[in-house]
């Protein structure tokens, strides 16, 4: 009996409020032996349960620990790398990588002068570090009970090392970005430059603006900072030597429209932009950030005879062979068209433009008319703004009504002004073969083909080649020869028009150049503003004697760098490419 | 038996757990690791960033020319030393003329071979004479 009740209280399944009577009689019946099985039965499933699960935890905490490598080692590694946040603006490189501009947090130094324990001594401290602060200035700040004062802003990482090492309590720094152009002044044109608060303001920085803060990669333009330094230097140079006011140039790659260099003198430092030289005006200043290739308009003078004979020959008006009589100049109501190298004969066509006759031009351009005319430099692009990825672009001034008067002054490039970036991108459809690219400053990525529209036919266009190597080769541009690159082009010497009157003395001087002429590679503008003739070029101060020799130095120094292949000029390869078969035999 | 049980039961759940809580603050020192590897990452990466700006600032074309001026004297290469393709060049004859490149160069390539190298000896006397016929038999 005792059993039955001790074994009634081990049951785990009993009720806790029942307690066996103490000496009750133990009935044992089927009913409730069947009832302890039942949670018997429970009981053991649950405890398994609980056994499996445990088995598990273990086995894998096992599998963790001792075999070291499941599923989750293996994703560990594949967590992304770590990465600075992106800067506001992407960097932007020349088509070789050299960075033209970079973000960098630029550290800026605070003070809360409430912590300053000693501000004679910390004034002392950071002006030792800081030598162009004033001591006064710092000290006043120092002392002004503030809790916030900007001692310098955009620090050097330089400073900030040292100015960590003095070791002042109160002295804070606060990260900003700031945009830097390591080459200075080199690009500074088509780079353009930031304002404080990292919007672009000019140059590829503005017009690119959206592009340069959405990417992370890197912008490349089309650029080469070496052609860009020995265009920079050589343009430096010529006006220096001719006491120039200023100058311009571009190189173009003439097979795609990518702009290689370009040049506009004077120029800024892009780091300070709006740093007034005390020796400047503001117009000085004003002058400097004023891209002369894209926002400035000229009238090219005589370059504009490669569009002009262009035209006649693509319309058949003339040819090779044909020729217009130039023995006297042709006058038109109070106008009177003159030669500066002057013949007095008749001349054919290619001669007409070795010469560069304006009476043979002008004849030429009247047979053609100016339905043609127009149209054809509207074809070239001469009309409209030029697209490129700058927002400082210019307006082609024309005239309104096309007269007669108009037809022949364009044809020898006077009454219609157009940019130096018009011109080039005219001058590589003329020899290229006829195709017209638009012109760019980003880099073709390699496998794409630039989209060009044909303007001209091939024949025109190797007609033109063959011309514009006889000036190099007889007529006003000698001085342009560069041994083995093969160099044609045209030389183009304006007077400049101010107020109406034309300038004797104000010229602006020009010559488009290519090479080589044979298979052309690359065409080079360059424009000097005002140069005053030297001893050494005889008071002359005409394109053949400033650009000129400019471009042929260019053109020697560029050449390996664009690896362009030297040839030998006299091999039959180049001759019979480029010989004028009218021309043969003739005394020139 | 039951007591064995519990006994093994109990056992489990210590080292489990122990081994759990091993396990766990691992992981964290492991992930405190990432985290200052990851920020030692970002910093050093910005380094790089200016560092390369101030490479490129170093390279200014304008600066390599100055010193080149100062320290090399390097002319602009010329078309002359320029061969025209590598079959344009000619195969070195045994009569071996002037050096092509060496004519074409601005400045001389090399310096001129020197003799063979003098061993110095201490002096005494007697010393000079060895010297003196040393040289000659360099020559």
């Amino acid at each position: 009996m005792m059993l039955a009740a001790q074994r009634l209280d081990e049951n785990p399944c009993r009720p806790r409020h029942f307690r066996p009577p103490p000496c009750a009689p133990v009935v044992t019946d089927e009913r409730q032996a069947a009832l302890i099985e039942t949670c018997r039965a429970r009981l053991v499933a649950t405890a398994a349960v609980f056994a499996v699960v445990f088995l598990v935890v273990a086995l894998r905490l096992a599998g963790i620990v001792v075999l070291s490598s499941g599923p989750a080692e293996a994703q560990a590694g594949r967590s992304r790398p770590a990465a600075p946040p992106p800067p506001a603006r992407a960097d932007i490189v020349d088509r070789n990588g050299k960075l033209l501009a970079t973000t960098l947090n630029s550290p800026s130094l605070y003070a809360d002068p409430r912590q300053i324990l000693d501000p004679d001594e910390a004034t002392r401290a950071i002006v030792s570090v800081l030598p162009h602060l004033s001591p006064a200035e710092i000290h006043a700040k120092l002392t002004s009970g503030k809790s916030f004062v900007w001692i310098k802003r955009r620090l050097t990482p330089r400073q900030q090392y040292a100015i960590n090492r003095l070791g002042i309590p109160g002295l804070q720094f606060d990260n900003e970005e700031r945009r830097v152009y390591p080459y200075g002044d080199l690009a500074s044109h088509v780079v353009g430059f930031c304002g404080i608060d990292n919007n672009g303001l000019a140059g590829v920085e503005r017009a690119l603006d959206s592009t340069v803060k959405a990417g992370p990669g890197p912008i490349q333009l089309s650029l080469d900072a070496r052609v860009q330094f020995v265009l920079h230097e050589e343009l430096a140079r010529v006006i220096a030597e001719f006491s120039a006011k200023g100058g311009a140039g571009i190189i173009m790659d003439v097979r795609t429209g990518e702009i290689v260099a370009m040049v506009s003198l004077p120029d800024f430092d892009p780091n300070h932009p709006t740093a007034t030289d005390p020796r400047l005006s503001a117009a000085d200043a004003k002058e400097r950030i004023f891209n002369k290739i894209t926002l400035g308009v000229y009238e090219m003078g005589s370059v504009f005879k490669i569009f002009n004979t262009a035209m006649a020959l693509d319309y058949g008006v003339t040819s090779m062979t044909k020729g217009y009589d130039a023995a006297r100049p042709i006058k038109i109501g109070r106008f009177t068209i003159d030669d500066f190298h002057g013949k007095h004969r008749w001349l054919s066509t290619p001669e007409i433009f070795m010469y560069s006759s304006n009476i043979g031009s002008a004849r030429m351009a009247v047979d053609a008319g100016a339905e043609r005319q127009r149209n054809f430099l509207g074809r070239l692009g001469f009309l409209q703004p030029a697209t490129i990825e700058l927002d400082e672009v210019a307006k082609p001034h024309y005239p309104k009504v096309w007269r007669e008067i108009n037809v022949m002054t364009i044809a020898y490039g006077h009454g219609i002004s157009v940019s130096p970036l018009h011109v080039v991108t005219a001058v590589a459809a003329v020899v290229n073969g006829g195709v017209l690219y638009r012109p760019t400053l980003r880099k073709m990525q390699p496998g794409s083909a630039p989209i060009g529209q044909q303007v001209m036919s091939p024949k025109t266009s190797e007609n033109m080649r063959k011309l514009m190597r006889s000036v190099v080769e007889f007529g006003t541009a000698k001085f342009a020869a560069a041994p083995g690159y093969v160099v044609g082009g045209k030389t183009g010497t304006a007077e400049k028009n101010s107020g109406g009157r034309y300038q004797e003395k104000k010229l602006l001087s020009s010559f488009v150049g290519v090479f080589p002429m044979h298979d052309p590679k690359y065409a080079i503008l360059t424009l000097v503003d005002e140069p005053k003739g030297t001893k050494q070029s005889h008071g002359y101060a005409t394109a053949g004697w400033t650009v000129v020799p400019a471009t042929s130095r260019i053109i020697q120094r560029i050449g390996p760098i664009l690896g362009v292949q030297p040839v030998d000029e006299a091999s039959p390869a180049v001759t019979r490419a480029l010989t004028i078969e009218s021309m043969q035999g003739k005394r020139i | 038996m039951t007591k064995l049980g519990a006994i093994f039961w109990l056992g489990l759940v210590l080292v489990s757990g122990f081994t759990t809580f091993k396990v766990k603050y691992a992981v964290q020192d492991i992930d405190d690791a990432l985290t200052r590897v990851r920020k030692q990452t970002i910093v050093e990466q910005q380094e790089i960033r200016v560092l390369k700006a101030e490479w490129t600032y170093l390279n200014q074309p304008e600066r390599l020319a100055e010193m080149n001026r100062h320290h090399l004297q390097l002319a602009p290469m010329t078309v002359r030393q320029l061969q025209h393709r590598i079959d344009d060049i000619p195969w070195r004859t045994l009569s071996a003329g002037p050096d092509l490149l060496l004519a074409a160069s601005p400045v001389p390539a090399a310096p001129p071979a020197r003799a063979a190298p003098v061993q110095l000896v201490k002096a005494t006397p007697g010393s000079l004479d060895a010297l003196i016929a040393q040289i000659a038999q360099a020559r």
